[in-house]
């Protein structure tokens, strides 16, 4: 799970064009959206979607279920490890 | 102050070549949007609005330049101005230009506005006004003020906006399309269709006929893509034109209308805001699609007409109200004896806009 | 009469993020935009006056330049061959960097992108004057940024205000302080 999070924390980084942040600069439980944490947007999670589905296979069609799996970086590496097909 | 006013127009659009033929299908109820699969080498099906391209392509010009320039050529005629003239300016209202040419050409904005300057041999500085969905709205002020500016007679104001995959493809990635005509101010809307046009208006001076009142285009200051909660630029806007008129005076407002849930729930609030409640509001999105930098002019065009035949134009796609506030939507055709409307916008950056035209002079 | 009360400008090639975190480091955002963004969002961080975040609608922000979003299409466009990206695809409006200033510092007046064939200091006065027949406009974040490239750009702004004590704001006074 570690090496997921690490993971995931990585691609998002590139995937949101976070430049001259590292994985350390964010909380593995810190909220991605709102002020608080890394303060993520609407378009953010559309991104986010998109990373989903290129690097894991996985589809979401609503972007309302993603507001559920983006809650922060621990609770979308628990949804990818049950959920990706690559 | 001097009246600016308008002199001359033109659209090009799927539906018919001259504003006549635009505004007779308008109230005919038809429509060009239809789905496409395939088209640009876009994966996913989706319903537009597109223009044929055989019918305006000019050899040695892109599309897009060709019906920009086309645009331009027929409201100059129309206006009986000279385009060569130092007292005469162009302005350029588009968001995304020759984009589809992005790997071969230069496809810079700048570029498109010199050769629309070079094709009727003017020697002013050409001007992009590039505000996101309301750059036609934004242009045409543009042009009211530099007449206003005192160097010019007259300005061309130009909006063309052609479609392509780089365009598709980024709505579809926000999820903003729908797979069905669109539906404005729809309980049932769920995204909006792109669409393709080309309108112009030659702005001048005079005493009667058209008059550009005022405008102001003011920024929600909340999201780059989400519209405001409150309707803040929107309203801003409004309560500026409204200065210059009550709005017992206002046929309807023209509304942006995209048939996405948030612009089209933010527009009613600040319609509320502005009390224009008791004011019909109608779209013209489900029958154009959204023409995007095209968008503020043929829509403008298209209300002028519809003012001078004593008419409300329908929202082509609604059916149901589907937003908080009590908008009076135009379901039918209707009657007025008004004389002004108001053109309202709104784009991505935040940006908002609102344009007062008037009917003036003798009567007609 | 239209008056120069400050003037910025940041060098091409300079650090962007080594500038951010020297001169502002707390809005996370910075790091979502594109160069044209940035390059605005610095420039109207130099020109921020105290009190700041207070929603104003009497200053304009105006921003003119030859490219547009021309360096961010060609990011979104090489998205597109394999998976489009929204957040790529946000930043293809030249106007996107007026509405990153107006939200950064509660400016709720007009908001105008202006692309021209090149820097051409009597074009830039006209519209920035032209601007200001808006009743409401008494002030302006103008500028004229122009990025060619993430690491080649022209990245300048003026705050101007209507009757202030500074130089006036006209084609050679303008040509002369771009020039120093």
């Amino acid at each position: 799970m570690e090496q997921l999070i690490n993971e995931i924390k990585l691609k998002l980084i590139d995937a949101l064009n976070l430049d001259g942040m590292t994985p350390e600069d964010i909380d593995d439980n810190a909220p991605l959206f709102g002020d608080e944490g890394l303060g993520l947007d609407s378009i953010d999670v559309l991104e986010l979607i998109v990373l989903l589905e290129r690097n894991y296979g996985i589809r979401l069609a609503n972007p309302q279920e993603g507001k559920a799996v983006f809650q922060s970086i621990a609770v979308m590496a628990d949804y990818v490890a049950a959920n990706r097909t690559k | 102050m001097r009246k600016v006013v308008v002199i001359g127009e033109s659209i090009l659009s799927p539906l018919g070549a001259t504003p006549q033929e635009n505004f007779e299908a308008v109230c005919r109820g038809e429509s060009a949007l239809c789905r496409y699969e395939g088209m640009f080498g876009v994966k996913e099906p989706f319903v537009a609005s597109l223009m044929d391209r055989t019918q305006w392509q000019v050899e040695g010009r892109t599309f897009f330049d060709a019906v920009m320039i086309e645009a331009a050529r027929r409201a100059v005629e129309d206006a009986g101005i000279d385009p060569s003239s130092p007292r005469t300016a162009f302005v350029l209202s588009s968001i995304k230009g020759n984009i589809e040419h992005i790997d071969t050409q230069d496809v810079t904005l700048a570029v498109s506005a010199r050769r629309l300057a070079d094709a009727f041999g003017n020697p002013n500085a050409p001007v992009v006004v590039s505000n996101a969905c309301i750059s036609g709205l934004a242009a045409l002020l543009q042009g009211r003020r530099m007449l206003i500016g005192g160097e010019f007679d007259h300005v061309v104001v130009v909006g063309a906006e052609v479609q392509s995959r780089f365009i598709v493809t980024g709505f579809q990635s926000l999820k903003a399309l729908s797979e069905a005509p669109c539906k404005p101010f729809d309980a049932h809307r769920d995204g909006l269709n792109l669409g393709e046009a080309a309108a112009a208006v030659v702005l001048g001076f005079g005493d009667s006929g058209w008059e550009l009142v005022d405008g102001a285009v003011r920024n929600d200051a909340n999201h780059i893509s989400g519209p405001s909660r409150t309707g803040e630029g929107s309203f801003k806007s409004l309560r500026y034109v409204l200065r210059n008129c009550t709005p017992d005076e206002l046929a309807f407002v023209n509304v942006h209308g995209t048939s996405t849930l948030y612009n089209d729930e933010m527009e009613a609030i600040a319609i509320d805001r502005a009390g224009l409640l008791d004011v019909p509001v109608n779209a013209l999105k489900g029958t154009f699609g959204h023409s995007m930098g095209a968008a503020g002019i043929l829509e403008s065009i298209l209300s002028m007409h519809a003012v001078d035949a004593g008419l409300v134009l329908p929202t082509r796609g609604f059916s149901e109200l589907g937003v908080s506030r009590a908008v009076k939507v135009s379901t039918e055709m209707g009657k007025t004896d008004k004389k002004a409307f108001i053109k309202l916008l709104s784009g991505f950056g935040g940006v908002n806009g609102a344009l007062l035209f008037r009917k003036g002079g003798a009567a007609c | 009469m239209l008056t120069i009360k400050k003037y910025v400008y940041i060098p091409c090639g300079t650090d962007l993020t080594a500038l951010y975190r020297a001169e502002v480091g707390d809005y996370p955002k910075f790091f979502k935009m594109d160069t044209a963004c940035k390059l605005g969002f610095l420039l109207a961080e130099r020109l921020a006056e105290e009190p700041r975040f207070t929603p104003r609608e009497d200053r304009a922000v105006l921003m003119f330049s030859t490219c547009g979003s021309l360096c961010n299409d060609r990011h979104y466009e090489d998205s597109v061959r394999e998976f489009p990206s929204p957040s790529l695809f946000v930043y293809t409006l030249p106007n996107i960097i007026t509405g990153e200033i107006a939200i950064r510092n509660k400016f709720e007046g007009e908001t105008s992108a202006y692309v021209l064939e090149w820097f051409d200091p009597e074009t830039f006065v006209a519209l920035v004057e032209q601007a200001f027949q808006d009743a409401v406009t008494e002030s302006a974040v103008c500028g004229w940024v122009d990025a060619r490239a993430d690491d080649d750009f022209t990245a300048f702004a003026f705050l101007v205000e209507r009757d202030g004590n500074g130089m006036e704001f006209n084609k050679e006074t303008i040509y002369g302080t771009v020039n120093q």
